[in-house]
């Protein structure tokens, strides 16, 4: 097993990286976060760039490179905070449309004309995990949902929704997906903490939907299955962006710590201010080691059935990564942190955000110990 | 980035395995006459050594002649997985094979290379390392024990600690000051002393669990003559080659210890089920997340290795050994001691044979109890934890050292 990126990937990282140095400075973040900006250009130009098709198949119109390239890009988009559609449209609607073979959607993401989501949270955040939405069956393949989806990400601008349904009122009835699309439904924009990570209820009730907009069958053979290596699909991007903001907040706190003088000396030269370092770092590196792992079992497609446990590894871990980066990126850099004129608090926000959605570190190892068979 | 080797490594491997499978000592001769210290070699542990040396699996990635097969990188380290699996060590010496003899043959002279280093990879002879004295931990520089040079000798006074294994090793690599009057790292060279000259005494040091075996030691030099052609590499370079000495150490140690913490694992979830009935039903949510914990921690520390691998092996240095270190000491404690908590009060019932002995193996041995104890030496000792992150604010993260007192 090989868990470093090679010459293109390493090549790719860094084109990246200095395009979005020049293309999303913190004064872009500062202009959404303060509504005197948006970042639709930074959006246009990375669709010039052919990023939305990057990870997509060839015979999909994309460019067929890959997950790996895909997470390169979700891991230098969570650096620099970028507010875009693409972790929900590129992570989240493309490889639902890829496992249910729907080319014409996913073609018109790879040209970058349509955005898109996945649905699956209801109600609560901790009830994330069990799905009551319903599309009951009214004849000719059609269905009608019912239920309410919330904390979607991007779902008050997305132009296609995937939205995780069960085939009827019967708890036994499977999982299936829906796809619907923005006109058809009401979403209720959210007020968020991270406006660069915008979430949005919709109201799904009475909404029908044609046959072919049925993407996988309730209840059809490996249905719950399929929709599972999606969602892992979905949660090892968020864990990549996730680790790859903890990262920028230690690289920050490191940078400040050796700026920043007290006592005649830079307060990084304290074992106290050191140790706590290191300690992130370790957690940094624990969580990025293992979401690269959980996302080769994703670019590898591997069905041995251990690519959901790696996910959950890598999203509890992006977890406990997050809790030590806020904490301590915010402690160590004192006052000038928890003002609103420094750009901390965009990374703070950004990951805390991605460290709670689609699984917090505890319902991700509550998730991996049932994969060992391990429930109270 | 991928999850598999290509087709040459696994042929390797799969060479290496039916060799394996050919020559290793089986359980029951290990069993028999187990190795007691790091220092002792038994009659089949010899055997072994040279059984690997002559086959070219000592040390792959060495030439023949010096018992490898020029293997790559890659294939040692599935040599140290494979073997780490099989449950065979590859020396019961682990300081003399993974420290003394590359050290020796990195910087020794011809007459030092064949007298010792080949004998240790012959199972001729095992190795001793007097680095730690009382006032010298940590901070190694600080190292008082004196040699001083006499006509064709020069003369040992001084005292080591926690020596591994002295209390049965045919020689010792001793860290000396040579010249008190320079800055400490400055002044420090190193000796091959064998353990049977006259004004050597090693006292045994038994350890907190299973005290009938001790490894550590205590190893005091009194006016010991040691023939000057015995000084290892330049006087008073002897920093330098303890940097480089400690570097095989760290270098691909992580594989038995990564390998160790998968074990430990697989054995806390073939008792959990159970162990987890066993509890009140209130408290059983709590146990299981604190096992999903360590199993989460217990496959980063392979993810980790891994990549600070494949860091190395593609020319970049690697200043993960210190994280790796750490992350894996710190793991196998914390996997032993859910372990244990897991067990409640039966944790505290030990004895039986449990225990075999063996130093040299990162295998899980004893109760989990016992095992959380002896899991301290690799947070102790090679470095503590604490110095490790030390070195990872200073050398990975860039942070100022902490201002030295004058």
């Amino acid at each position: 097993m090989d868990l470093e990126l090679d010459a293109d990937q390493l090549e790719l990282r860094d084109h990246a990286r200095a395009f979005l140095a020049d293309a999303c400075p913190p004064s872009l973040v500062r202009g959404v976060y303060e509504g005197t900006g948006t970042a639709d250009g930074l959006w246009k130009s990375m669709v010039d760039l052919g990023w939305p098709a990057l990870g997509i198949d060839v015979a999909d119109d994309g460019l067929g490179q890959g997950f790996i390239a895909e997470a390169v890009l979700v891991g230098e988009l969570g650096r620099v905070v970028a507010p875009t559609p693409y972790l929900a449209t590129v992570t989240q609607l493309a490889p639902m449309l890829a496992e249910a073979g729907a080319h014409d959607v996913l073609a018109r993401i790879a040209a970058g004309t349509c955005t898109g989501t996945l649905a699956v949270h209801e109600t609560t955040a901790k009830a994330s995990r069990h799905i009551t939405a319903q599309a009951i069956p009214i004849g000719g393949g059609r269905r009608v949902l019912d239920g309410t989806k919330t904390h979607v990400l991007d779902g008050a601008t997305a132009d296609e929704v995937a939205v995780v349904v069960r085939g009827g009122p019967d708890d036994e009835r499977g999982l299936g997906i829906v796809l619907v699309p923005r006109e058809a439904f009401d979403a209720e924009p959210l007020i968020v903490i991270d406006p660069t990570m915008p979430l949005a209820t919709l109201h799904l009730d009475g909404i029908e939907v044609d046959a072919d907009r049925v993407l996988i069958e309730p209840g059809s053979p490996e249905a719950g299955w399929r929709i599972g290596l999606v969602q892992a699909h979905a949660t090892v991007a968020m864990a990549i962006s996730c680790v790859a903001t903890c990262r920028a907040i230690l690289e920050a706190t490191v940078e400040y710590a050796k700026q920043r003088h007290q006592f005649g000396r830079p307060i990084g030269s304290f074992q106290a201010i050191k140790h706590r370092l290191a300690d992130l770092y370790l957690a940094v590196e624990r969580a990025d080691a293992l979401a690269w792992y959980a996302a080769c079992t994703i670019a590898e497609q591997d069905r041995s059935g251990h690519a959901p446990m790696a996910a959950h590894m890598a999203k509890a871990a992006a977890g406990d990564c997050q809790r030590l980066a806020t904490r301590d990126g915010l402690q160590l850099h004192g006052g000038i942190g928890f003002t609103w004129e420094n750009d901390l608090h965009f990374l703070l926000k950004r990951a805390v955000t991605t460290a709670f959605l689609f699984g917090d570190a505890a319902s991700h190892r509550v998730q991996l110990a049932q994969c060992r068979g391990l429930e109270a | 980035m991928r999850l598999q080797f290509d087709d040459s490594v696994e042929a390797f491997r799969a060479e290496l395995l039916e060799w394996l499978a050919l020559n290793r000592p089986s359980a029951e001769t290990m069993a028999a006459d187990p190795s007691v210290s790091t220092g002792h070699a038994p009659e089949w542990a010899r055997r072994w050594t040279r059984t690997m040396f002559d086959a070219g699996w000592l040390v792959p990635g060495w030439p023949p002649e010096l018992g490898g097969r020029n293997a790559t990188p890659t294939q040692t380290l599935v040599y140290l997985e494979e073997l780490a699996k099989a449950g065979v060590p590859r020396t019961t010496n682990v300081q003399g094979l993974g420290i003394v003899a590359p050290s020796i043959i990195d910087y020794g002279s011809e007459a030092q290379i064949r007298d010792y280093a080949m004998r240790i990879l012959r199972g001729e002879a095992t190795a001793c390392l007097g680095m730690s004295e009382p006032d010298a931990g940590s901070d190694l520089a600080a190292l008082r024990t004196r040699a001083v040079r006499d006509g064709d000798h020069f003369v040992v006074d001084g005292q080591k600690v926690w020596t591994s294994g002295a209390n049965y090793a045919d020689f010792c690599f001793v860290f000396c000051r040579t010249d008190p009057d320079v800055p400490k790292h400055k002044g420090i060279s190193i000796l091959i002393v064998d353990m049977d000259s006259p004004g050597i005494t090693v006292r045994p040091l038994p350890e907190i669990v299973h005290p009938e075996h001790p490894d550590l030691n205590e190893v005091f030099f009194d006016g010991v003559q040691v023939p000057a052609d015995h000084l290892v590499g330049e006087l008073n370079a002897g920093w330098a080659m303890a940097n480089g000495s400690l570097a095989h150490e760290r270098g691909m140690v992580w594989v038995s210890a990564v390998q160790g913490i998968s074990e430990a694992m697989a054995h806390l979830h073939e008792e959990a089920p159970d162990r987890i009935d066993a509890l009140p039903p209130d408290e059983r949510a709590l146990a299981i997340d604190r096992i999903t914990q360590v199993e989460i921690d217990a496959f980063a520390a392979r993810c980790l290795g891994y990549r600070a691998f494949a860091k190395l092996a593609r020319g970049g240095s690697a200043p993960e050994q210190a994280l790796m270190k750490l992350f894996t000491s710190e793991t196998r404690q914390a996997v032993a001691e859910v372990a244990a908590a897991l067990q409640g009060p039966d944790a505290l019932v030990v004895g039986g044979a449990s225990f075999d002995g063996h130093q040299a193996i990162d295998e899980p041995q004893g109760t989990w109890l016992e095992q959380y104890f002896v899991s301290f030496a690799n947070t102790i000792s090679a470095g503590t934890s604490e110095i490790q992150r030390t070195i990872i604010a200073e050398r990975v993260l860039g942070l100022p050292r902490e201002p030295r007192p004058a």
